[in-house]
């Protein structure tokens, strides 16, 4: 009993620590375009590499749909505008489970439909890599040169 | 069956909910093929949402990792193997972790070689 209100305490903790570190992400990104600004890290990736991960474009992506420019952020990173619903729903039932003990409801993805998804995500990031038309759209801010 | 967490209706003898994942087993039931108890109403977490932040924001092959065993859960919860899907959740909350911690630590060091940078930079020019 003291060791689950022990485990309960340490997730509450931890659910503080992530709210205040995403709430000054956010407000970082509201008011910095890390297209042009030094305080957000290059994608290590491509910063060693120079090649493209699924994720690069992201927080870029993120700044411009804070500034509602939904064009520009689908352009920067396609794939993260699709899962920002579905990470948005899944972290606040992960909040709630926290603070309440139970969850939003939830769908229940079969353990195929999770590896699709995971051959999506890996697939997105060696095809946006290519130099071939259309392949090549999917870099970051490419299809804002349309 | 209707599963008594969402109302989703089920097979008569599935083991957890196909739209929430809850356990449908009657408490304390040994299940025939592995003789686990399942604790009734239990779920098996799978952390796939971290596992998919840790892949993306962290792009870490670590993340992948984290993913695999997130499917491997559920394929378990499917199969109605309780403790094979509870070993997966630690796994994959374990990757998560790993993933975060590479991805704070890449990017560390990719800040300490801009320092490096922007200092050899004033040194020669």
């Amino acid at each position: 009993m003291a060791r689950a209100s022990s485990i309960l305490r340490q997730r509450k903790h931890l659910l503080a620590a992530a709210a205040l570190a995403g709430t000054v992400g956010l407000l970082l990104l509201r008011n910095f375009d890390p297209a042009k600004s030094v305080i957000f890290p290059p994608c290590p990736l491509h910063f060693l590499t120079g090649w493209y991960c699924p994720g690069c474009g992201s927080l870029r992506a993120m700044h411009q749909l804070l500034e509602g420019n939904l064009r520009a952020a689908w352009a920067l990173n396609p794939l993260t505008m699709v899962l920002l619903p579905f990470i948005g729903y899944g972290l606040t039932s992960q909040a709630l489970l926290v603070l309440r003990g139970k969850g939003l409801p939830g769908v229940f993805l079969s353990a195929n439909s999770i590896r699709v998804l995971c051959a999506i995500i890996v697939l997105f990031g060696i095809l946006r890599n290519l130099p071939v038309h259309p392949f090549n759209l999917l870099a970051p801010g490419a299809m804002l040169h349309l | 069956m209707f599963c008594p967490q969402c109302g989703a209706s089920n097979t008569d003898n599935a083991a957890v909910c196909v739209q929430c994942g809850r356990n449908l087993q009657p408490a304390a039931t040994p299940l025939p093929a592995t003789g686990q108890i399942i604790p009734p109403g239990a779920t098996v977490e799978n952390y796939l949402v971290f596992a998919i932040l840790a892949t993306v924001l962290c792009c870490l092959p670590s993340g992948i990792a984290a993913i695999v065993y997130a499917a491997q859960v559920n394929g378990k919860l499917q199969a109605g193997d309780f403790a094979g899907a509870q070993e997966a959740s630690r796994n994959a909350k374990m990757w998560c972790w790993i993933s975060f911690g590479l991805g704070l630590a890449t990017v560390g060091v990719t800040i300490l070689l801009g320092i490096l940078g922007v200092i050899s930079g004033l040194h020669h020019g």
